[in-house]
């Protein structure tokens, strides 16, 4: 049959105006509900980021002995620059800048108790290219000719692990239960607009209309009420990203978890993208399977 | 033009709605089916719509099987029926001559074909003043005359009416029935079911009685009641023509 897109317009933008009420009732739902959904993968997705952002900081230190030769740290970077699993270039640091930087940590303490530069060993800072890599440089290096001793953070980037992997299942469990949440109440607010109508859909079978030019104009409308109701959710999740970014900038120690979880324009684009396709999804497919059973005459 | 074979059908609930109904109607045909509510009438008009499909049985209409027509050639099916309802079934936000044209946009029919075959059918059901009016400000035989001719729109080789008068006082009733007969006198096949026995014997055309599910009586030129039959012969003196094909 021929179906006219004209037809299909002018019947959407009617049937739209003319069960305004239901409408924004539609676009509301989809709105809220997908802003809960975005929020919460938002948030998964922060998490995921910050645990990239603690494996990138997994670093090892091979602390040489002070008195090593030159040709003891030489050896010892020229193993490391052979391993597979580290990440070039590892870096060496001398005396003066580990001095600086013990002093640093410690506090005034460290110079004031006598310790010189000279006195203060050299070191290779590595990073694995897993985290769990870890121990394999410290088994390898640990009792070497020159090498003073390995260390890397291993209890700390472990209970960090923990906590961001928990906390990934968490939200990526509530975007879960919120999106089925989401679609149940989506779909009964498009069914309630249907069922509103069902006379109309019974007066078009009626007079001969096929099943596909009732739905269609159905499905237009499902279409703009989730593209519009995401959209309205998506420009939240973006909102949300802002304050959470602005948090996190304002935050004085870059460890804190909103610092770490700071997200790329981009990033927040893609979860904006997956809340929009969501909200057309269940919009146009919950309109379809919603009208089928009143087209069952 | 139509035609039973042995029809069955028996509702989920168990009521045998319709039970061994064998009928025959010629193109062109006005024909009333008769009967007290719950006589098995409007199961008839359902299945004619293929709104129901029989237990048993077979159904043709313009020499088609419509019980083994396919799902989907069913609209197509029902483009060649009109059908009008009691409760005229009109859409209420759509003006006279949207409701009319609506039935054409529905089957694809262009627009100048639209714009020149409303206003005929309008002219026909006697409502080209009111075009643009919606269904609330009309009355009630207005209604339904806009529901005849969007029934009509399409030029139906068959036209059903279950209780088209239902609503309607007798006057504006005898108006509707006026209008049927205009319409089946183009050519269009028209049952009409009814238990409105003034309009029945008024307009004496074939009568088709059914009671309990069964086909009792199919009467040329008949009258409403069984009873009434020889009483309208004496005031008629027409009592042999009025038994054309007797009862059943």
């Amino acid at each position: 049959m021929p179906l006219s897109t004209e037809m299909v317009v002018r019947e959407t933008a009617s049937n739209l105006w003319r069960n305004r009420l239901m409408t924004i009732t539609a676009v509301l739902t989809v709105a809220v509900s997908l802003s809960l959904v975005g929020a919460a993968l938002l948030l998964k997705q922060g998490a995921a980021k910050a645990e990239v952002d603690w494996q990138r900081g997994t670093q090892v230190t091979v602390w040489m002995k002070p008195t090593d030769t030159h040709s003891e740290i030489a050896a010892v970077g020229a193993q490391l620059r052979s391993l597979s699993y580290v990440e070039h270039p590892c870096i060496f640091r001398d005396h003066k800048y580990d001095f600086a930087e013990a002093k640093k940590l410690v506090g005034p303490v460290y110079s004031e108790s006598g310790i010189t530069a000279a006195q203060t060993p050299t070191s290779w800072r590595c990073v694995p290219q897993q985290p769990q890599d870890a121990n394999a440089v410290i088994h390898k290096f640990n009792g070497q000719p020159g090498v003073l001793n390995v260390t890397a953070p291993l209890a700390e980037i472990h209970s960090e692990q923990q906590v961001i992997n928990i906390l990934q299942v968490v939200f990526l469990l509530i975007a879960l239960i919120l999106l089925i949440s989401a679609a149940v109440l989506i779909l009964n607010t498009i069914r309630m607009a249907i069922f509103a109508r069902r006379r109309e859909v019974s007066v078009m079978k009626l007079v001969g209309a096929t099943n596909w030019f009732i739905r269609l104009p159905f499905m237009a409308e499902g279409l703009l009420q989730g593209l519009m109701g995401s959209g309205v959710a998506a420009a939240v999740v973006y909102l949300l990203h802002v304050v959470l970014n602005d948090l996190g900038s304002s935050q004085t120690t870059s460890s804190s978890v909103l610092a770490q979880m700071r997200m790329s324009g981009w990033e927040v684009f893609s979860t904006d993208a997956i809340v929009v396709i969501v909200g057309i999804l269940i919009g146009t497919v919950g309109s379809a399977v919603a009208i089928r059973r009143f087209l069952d005459v | 033009m139509i035609k039973f074979e042995n029809v069955y059908k028996t509702y989920p609930n168990g009521t045998d709605a319709v039970i061994d109904v064998s009928l025959d109607i010629e193109k062109g045909e006005f024909v009333f089916l008769v009967g007290t509510s719950g006589s098995g009438k409007t199961t008839l008009i359902k299945l004619l719509l293929r709104e129901e499909l029989p237990d048993q049985g077979r159904i043709f209409e313009a020499g088609r099987d419509i019980v083994n027509l396919p799902k989907w050639r069913v609209p197509y099916l029902r483009r060649n029926i009109g059908c009008v309802f009691q409760d005229f079934r009109l859409l209420p936000n759509k003006t006279v001559f949207e409701n009319v044209a609506f039935a054409l946009e529905v089957i694809g029919r262009p627009k100048h074909v639209i714009a020149s075959q409303v206003p005929q059918v309008l002219e026909l059901v006697g409502l080209s003043k009111k075009r643009d009016n919606l269904p609330t400000e009309l009355s009630g035989g207005e209604q339904q005359r806009v529901a005849i001719g969007r029934a009509f729109a399409n030029r139906p080789l068959i036209l059903l009416a279950d209780e088209p008068t239902g609503n309607l006082d007798p006057a504006t009733s005898q108006g509707i029935m006026q209008l049927l007969d205009r319409i089946n006198r183009t050519g269009t096949t028209v049952v009409i079911a009814t238990h409105d026995e003034m309009l029945v014997n008024w307009m004496r055309r074939r009568v088709v009685e059914v009671h309990q599910g069964r086909l009792v009586r199919d009467q040329a030129r008949g009258v409403y009641g069984i009873d009434n039959v020889s009483a309208a012969a004496q005031s008629t003196g027409r009592i042999s023509d009025s038994f054309d094909e007797g009862v059943i």
